[in-house]
């Protein structure tokens, strides 16, 4: 069976692509909905995925339990980062965001104690010994295969679908609630929220922390899937991934993130069908980055002819 | 007599070498209607700025119901009561009308998470009442038929309506209105200026205003306090101010017509 009708590569892109609607909705809570421009949204990730492994290995937790600690720190890592910095002009907070997610990928890197260094994981328990902190998961996995009677892709496939949908539900439903009005008018702004009587900064703090939980999920998710990553997973090119699907899909709209991750997904795991010419010409690595310049055509596209995204509201666009 | 509501004392704020509001004191009276005037650059709106919080005064105090506000933040200010307009209308514009009023409605328990999460019956309760007022204060500015645009589509002078009514929303005791009939039509206009009136004798509500209609001024205020250069060169009430020499030395020569 050739790679594009088989079920087990769809359902890869498929849950790569929910991983991404989880790390993306957070960049729409803190961009499209705060109008927060935070260009470090993969640090976060690399917090959940990195500190659930450590206390799995290292301290021997409760995979559960480790997983819910590396939602709290990204959490916290949130408001550490928020506070000396959301009072900054949009343009210096963004500068300020990116920095804090190279910095910690540096981190990681280097402090190969803590984190196995930039071999990644599998030196957890110190260079030479095979760590390992995915058995946990896989025997949950393992009893959803049983449960439902289907396959460990298509599980691991409902799983993250799950999560993903639950949590743009409760960002949808967030919206509607009058604390998602003041979100809403932050980004349009801050000044006028202000003069009658709202704490913007608070506003801004939550805004962040709630998408530094979302992105710490997917990193749980992204390391369950993985069974193993290193701090180079946690590049920012995959930061602006999360804003590609956000552009794609539309800004400022719940529903148009998972649209955005499935389309980013297809398009990203659909050039390496481009075996005719003159990609064939091409060898597979740089094939590769065909994908790339693919997905930067679409986006300058979309800017062009449907700035608001496939789904976003086109009025809401033209307003001044 | 009864402390006044807001006490302005030798406020000085510079814009590196110029000195827009320099050495500015004035006392607003609970429940007056008093109009802030002077000519452009004499440091009205900087005065505004500093009052509400949105500057720091470099030197002098701002009293509100005798407390001290000056190094507050904007939003407490708000808070405990001074609500403040802007000269350009500040519309949410990819927001709804409707919601632009709902914003302003003050201790709403579902701007909290903990509100919309743990007592989710009584956000609702508030949500309604706070529509109910919001619709009411559309009709009020006659942007009822608005209420589910965009904010984004209004005229500047609708939005200078719109500003208006969610001033109202957050239920002031002291409204700074900066220029509110500019760019409206002159009958809303007047229409306004009864509902002002009304408020202030239902609810007590004190408005302080800079507005550049000396027509307006004449009729609507109960005092006068004239700016020029930085600081206050007279008080009183309107007809006293007219006939002040020094009040028509600041307009040079501005007519005022009756």
């Amino acid at each position: 069976m050739s790679t594009i009708a088989s079920f087990g590569f769809w359902s890869f892109v498929g849950i790569v692509a929910g991983i991404y609607t989880l790390f993306a909705l957070g960049v729409q809570v803190q961009f499209g909905f705060a109008g927060l421009l935070n260009f470090g949204q993969v640090a976060f990730m690399g917090i959940g995925a990195y500190t659930m492994a450590i206390l799995v290995v290292k301290e021997d937790l409760n995979m559960w339990i480790a997983a819910c600690c590396g939602v709290a720190l990204a959490m916290l890592a949130g408001v550490l980062l928020g506070l000396p910095t959301l009072r900054l002009r949009a343009d210096y907070f963004a500068i300020t965001t990116i920095a804090f997610s190279e910095i910690l990928r540096y981190v990681a890197t280097n402090e190969d104690r803590l984190t196995g260094g930039s071999q990644g994981t599998i030196n957890l328990a110190g260079i030479g010994r095979t760590s390992q902190y995915n058995s946990e998961w896989q025997s949950f996995l393992g009893k959803v295969e049983r449960g439902l009677h289907i396959g460990g892709d298509a599980a691991m496939l409902i799983l993250v679908w799950t999560v993903a949908l639950l949590a743009v539900t409760a960002i949808w439903l967030m919206m509607k609630t009058p604390w998602g009005r003041v979100l809403k008018s932050i980004r349009e702004d801050e000044e006028a929220v202000a003069s009658l009587g709202k704490n913007v900064f608070s506003y801004k703090l939550q805004a962040l922390v709630v998408g530094a939980a979302l992105g710490a999920i997917a990193g749980l998710f992204y390391a369950w899937q993985f069974s193993f990553f290193s701090p180079d997973d946690f590049a920012p090119l995959l930061t602006f991934f999360a804003w590609m699907i956000v552009i794609l899909g539309g800004l400022g709209r719940a529903w148009t993130v998972p649209v955005g991750a499935i389309v980013f997904g297809v398009i990203f795991a659909g050039t390496r069908f481009f075996d005719f010419a003159p990609f064939s010409l091409l060898d597979s690595t740089e094939r590769a980055y065909v994908r790339l310049i693919v997905i930067g055509v679409v986006i300058i596209g979309l800017m062009l002819f449907r700035p608001q995204g496939i789904f976003g509201n086109r009025k809401e666009m033209v307003l001044e | 007599m009864t402390a006044p509501i807001l006490a302005v004392r030798d406020v000085v704020r510079r814009f590196g070498g110029l000195r827009a509001v320099d050495g500015a004191s004035l006392d607003v009276e609970r429940g007056s209607i008093t109009a802030l005037i002077g000519p452009n650059g004499a440091g009205k709106s900087t005065l505004f700025n500093v009052v509400s919080g949105f500057l720091p005064a470099e030197k002098g105090s701002v009293q509100f119901e005798e407390r001290r506000i000056d190094g507050t933040a904007a939003y407490r200010i708000a808070q405990r009561g001074l609500v403040r307009t802007f000269q350009v209308p500040r519309a949410l514009t990819r927001l709804s009308v409707l919601d632009n009023v709902l914003l302003a409605a003050p201790n709403h328990s579902g701007e909290r998470l903990s509100g919309v999460l743990l007592r989710p019956a009584r956000t609702r309760a508030h949500e309604r009442n706070a529509r109910r007022r919001a619709q009411e204060l559309l009709a009020l500015v006659r942007l009822e038929e608005h209420t589910h645009d965009y904010a984004g589509v209004l005229s500047g002078g609708q939005r200078k309506l719109l500003d208006l009514a969610r001033v109202l929303m957050a239920e002031p005791r002291l409204v700074l209105l900066d220029e509110p009939m500019a760019g409206v039509n002159p009958t809303l206009g007047r229409q306004l200026l009864e509902h002002v009136l009304q408020l202030r004798a239902d609810e007590g509500m004190t408005f302080l205003f800079v507005e550049h209609d000396l027509d307006v001024v004449m009729e609507a205020s109960d005092r006068v306090i004239v700016m020029n250069e930085g600081r206050v060169i007279a008080t009183g009430t309107p007809a006293e101010v007219r006939t002040d020499s020094r009040v028509i030395d600041a307009y040079l020569g501005a007519t005022w017509s009756t």
